[in-house]
């Protein structure tokens, strides 16, 4: 497992995880990518819990793309213990999700999401979306430096 | 010539005026003996004869004794008249013992002197007495005419027709202008 | 004034009564003045009459012996009746022998004749009675008496009577109304409070009154019951019918509620099925994308053609799936009313189907378009679907004219959109809002058949109608009315359209 992890892809349908990383790859989004299948192995990821408890705290990803509907522990509880704990919620979070239901949004943003996308059901502009994603999020956005994780949020709760 | 003729006009004329006046004297106004005539035998109407016996037939007398005052004029008064259905005759008397038919009786005032002796006569039989002369009332006769003015009155001696048993009905009695009723 | 007809009961009872009182009691007073009048003027000339007579009798002797004075005092008599204006004796030749005046002194009258055969003559002027009697004295006749009398007692006692007459009248009419008033609480009372209670119950609509009883058993009584069992029927009716429209209320409530549920069920259910459709769909297409990329160099035209109708018919899956969901979500929220310019979302609209219709000779006329309370977003998508619908149904014209304005149909505001492309037959038109079905065939015009269905359902949520009217080479004119639209037009057109019934 090399710890210089770039995107953390939580989705747990196996198709779209190949589809996604087809797009990202095809896009010369040169990134180091782990795919969590569950909100549990994301969060395992995220808190160097189980697993991934031997992973290095001085490499947090850049993004994390997070599908809402995940078994086990779902996109929103994981959204939201991401963004309320200091070491992790400086973490750009897109969530990516086929829903477009104003509820989830609405949670969504209240929890701190960085943005919110919809997968488009065209393949093209799927592709064009997650090229555009990965384009933003990791070239054009400058990413959190280090010192962001160590020193905690300002305000308590999100 | 002349004279006659002229005589004659005159006397034709006064005759005229003379006739006319006696015939507008006879029309509106009746005589005397015309009202006295009417009256002699009206006043059979009211007297009651007693009762004798008479044949039907037998008329109602009316006489006259004495000279005639009313001549043809009673006549003329009486007839067609009747009393108590008989007819009314006149008679003239010469003397009262004829007065046997005779219910009223005429006594002229010719009689005036004669007066105590017929009445004597009559005495029994019962007939009414009437005449104009004067005191005929006092003298014992029934009824007597009298001239108020231009009007024929007379009075009427009760007594006298009781005493023959005549009866006067108060008609006659209540024209009458006076009454004796003592003898 | 009233008709005699319009008068309440108890006044026709009241005039009944005093008009028969009034007849009855006229009737027999008349006959008995009549009587009286007759049999008193019949005594009156026989006691003239004997008067006459006697004085005619006291007077023959004056007659006879010219004694008009004798004849005055008999006739001096007449003045112990009073009644008696005149009285002269007449000798039998007609000339007068005395006289008797009662008010002044007068000359003698002249004599009227007896007819022939008569012992009397005798008439009655208005004002006197006139006789004259021969006068007989022993079967002769001696003269005449001839007396004048006036009607004075005759008329006093008509007055008596007359007064009489009134008076009993009056007292009968009194009684008369007495008695009405007796009969009227027996009679005209019941009918009387009848009649209230019947206008009380028609207009205030109340049945529970009833009218009372009279305790008899007349005619009245038993319209009474009658009555009465009427107002019960009708109540226990009222009472059923509110019952049964209680309960059929209810029903109704249920099965609106039934059938609520089940449209929501179902647009949960098309809401959801659309929703887990299109995961697979983007894999379908990911994946043969993912064949043509890695393999497409291998594959000869006829792979690549099958490669290509397999995308064709995953897109065309994928536009489906998107309208239906649409569809769906329009079902699932109750419109966000406010007011917004019709005007500027058709121009937003307008701009959206630029890139569309690049390239095309499109006139468009947008006319004067109202403010409206209305969803904006769910509008904008009425003027999407509308507007696109014209677009591609003018491919074929040159200019394609598409109108959008405002119009009056019946008195109720509307908006139109119409175009001159190649429209639709009528004969078809109750397919036009159904969803899935379309009237073109699909090589000619493509669509999915779920537009037109969005629309109707997005106007009907505002309260609206939606309908068309189109030729078939023609053009298409699609109308709806929003119920938040005023009813007069606004300035820009004033046309009325006749509606072919009712359309969406």
């Amino acid at each position: 497992m090399n710890d210089a992890v770039e995107i953390l892809l939580v989705e747990d349908d196996p198709r779209d995880v190949q589809l996604t990383l087809r797009a990202l790859q095809a896009e010369n989004v040169q990134n180091q990518i782990e795919v969590a299948r569950d909100g549990e192995e994301a969060l395992d990821f995220l808190f160097r819990r189980g697993i991934h408890s031997g992973r290095s705290p001085d490499h947090p990803p850049k993004l994390v793309l997070l599908d809402l509907k995940l078994p086990k522990v779902d996109g929103l509880q994981v959204l939201k213990e991401i963004k309320a704990s200091p070491e992790c919620h400086a973490i750009p979070v897109v969530i990516l999700t086929s829903s477009g239901e104003q509820r989830d949004l609405v949670e969504s943003y209240k929890l701190g999401v960085n943005s919110y996308i919809q997968k488009p059901v065209d393949i093209a502009q799927f592709r064009q979306t997650i090229k555009t994603l990965g384009l933003y999020w990791l070239v054009v956005n400058r990413p959190p430096p280090n010192k962001t994780f160590h020193e905690g949020p300002r305000e308590p709760g999100l | 010539m002349k004279d006659t003729s002229y005589h004659l006009t005159i006397a034709l004329v006064v005759c005229a005026v003379v006739g006319v006046e006696g015939l507008q004297a006879q029309d509106p106004k009746p005589t005397e003996y015309q009202v006295k005539a009417v009256y002699l035998y009206n006043f059979g109407r009211f007297v009651t004869w007693p009762v004798r016996a008479t044949a039907g037939d037998e008329p109602f007398g009316v006489c006259v004794l004495g000279q005639d005052p009313f001549g043809p004029i009673l006549d003329a008064a009486v007839a067609g008249e009747t009393i108590d259905r008989a007819h009314v005759v006149v008679r003239r008397l010469a003397k009262p013992q004829e007065a046997a038919s005779c219910r009223v009786l005429f006594i002229s005032s010719s009689q005036n002197d004669d007066l105590k002796e017929i009445l004597i006569a009559l005495d029994k039989q019962s007939v009414l007495t009437v005449s104009d002369m004067p005191q005929f009332v006092r003298r014992g006769g029934m009824i007597q005419f009298l001239l108020d003015g231009n009007r024929v009155r007379f009075e009427v001696n009760l007594a006298a027709a009781g005493r023959a048993g005549l009866n006067l009905s108060s008609e006659v009695l209540r024209l009458a202008t006076n009454v004796r009723r003592t003898p | 004034m009233l008709k005699l007809r319009d008068y309440s009961i108890t006044k026709k009872l009241t005039w009944m009564n005093m008009l028969v009182s009034g007849a009855a009691l006229l009737l027999a007073c008349a006959a008995f003045v009549v009587y009286e009048l007759t049999t008193f003027r019949a005594a009156m000339l026989r006691n003239l009459s004997t008067q006459a007579q006697i004085v005619g009798a006291n007077s023959v002797s004056a007659l006879l012996f010219h004694d008009p004075q004798a004849a005055e005092n008999t006739l001096s008599a007449l003045r112990a009746a009073p009644a008696i204006l005149f009285g002269g004796v007449y000798a039998k030749d007609g000339r007068p022998l005395a006289m008797y005046w009662r008010d002044r002194g007068g000359p003698a009258l002249p004599l009227p004749a007896i007819p022939a055969g008569q012992m009397e003559t005798h008439w009655f002027t208005d004002q006197e009675l006139i006789l004259v009697r021969s006068i007989l004295f022993q079967d002769k006749l001696t003269g005449m008496v001839y007396i004048r009398s006036d009607l004075r007692e005759m008329t006093n006692r008509l007055t008596r009577y007359a007064s009489i007459v009134a008076g009993v009248f009056l007292v009968s009419l009194f009684a008369a109304l007495l008695v009405s008033s007796i009969f009227r609480r027996i009679a005209a009372q019941p009918i009387v409070r009848l009649a209230e209670i019947a206008r009380i119950v028609s207009r205030e609509k109340k049945y529970s009154v009833r009218a009372p009883a009279t305790g008899n058993r007349d005619e009245i009584a038993v319209l009474i019951d009658a009555f009465n069992e009427m107002l019960a029927q009708i109540q226990a009716r009222d009472g059923a019918l509110e019952t049964a429209r209680v309960e059929l209320e209810e029903r109704v409530q249920q099965r609106t509620a039934e059938l609520e549920a089940m449209n929501k069920e179902l647009e949960a259910f098309t809401y959801s099925v659309a929703h887990d459709l299109r995961a697979p769909l983007r894999h379908i297409q990911g994946f043969s994308d993912a064949l043509v990329e890695d393999y497409g160099p291998r594959l000869d035209a006829a792979g690549k053609g099958i490669l290509q109708e397999i995308a064709d018919s995953t897109q065309f899956m994928g536009r489906l799936i998107g309208d239906l969901l649409a569809l769906a979500h329009v079902g699932r929220q109750e419109p966000q009313l406010q007011l917004a310019g019709l005007h500027s979302l058709a121009q937003e609209v307008l701009r959206d189907l630029k890139h569309e219709t690049d390239g095309r000779n499109i006139e468009w006329r947008v006319g004067g378009l109202p403010f409206v309370d209305c969803d904006p977003g769910l509008m904008k998508q009425v003027f999407y679907n509308l507007l696109s619908n014209a677009a591609k149904y003018t491919r074929p014209r040159n200019p394609a004219i598409i109108e959008i304005g405002s119009t009056s149909v019946n008195g109720r505001g509307a908006i139109f959109v119409r175009d001159n492309g190649v429209g639709f037959n009528m004969k078809y038109s109750d397919k036009l809002f159904g969803v899935f079905q379309r009237l073109h065939r699909r090589e000619d015009f493509e669509g999915t058949g779920v537009g037109l269905a969005t629309v109707q359902r997005i106007i009907h949520k505002h309260g609206g109608q939606i309908w068309a009217e189109a030729e078939i080479e023609k053009g298409a004119t699609f109308f709806f009315t929003l119920e938040t639209l005023e009813t007069k037009a606004p300035q820009e057109e004033t046309r009325t359209f006749a509606l072919k019934g009712e359309h969406g």
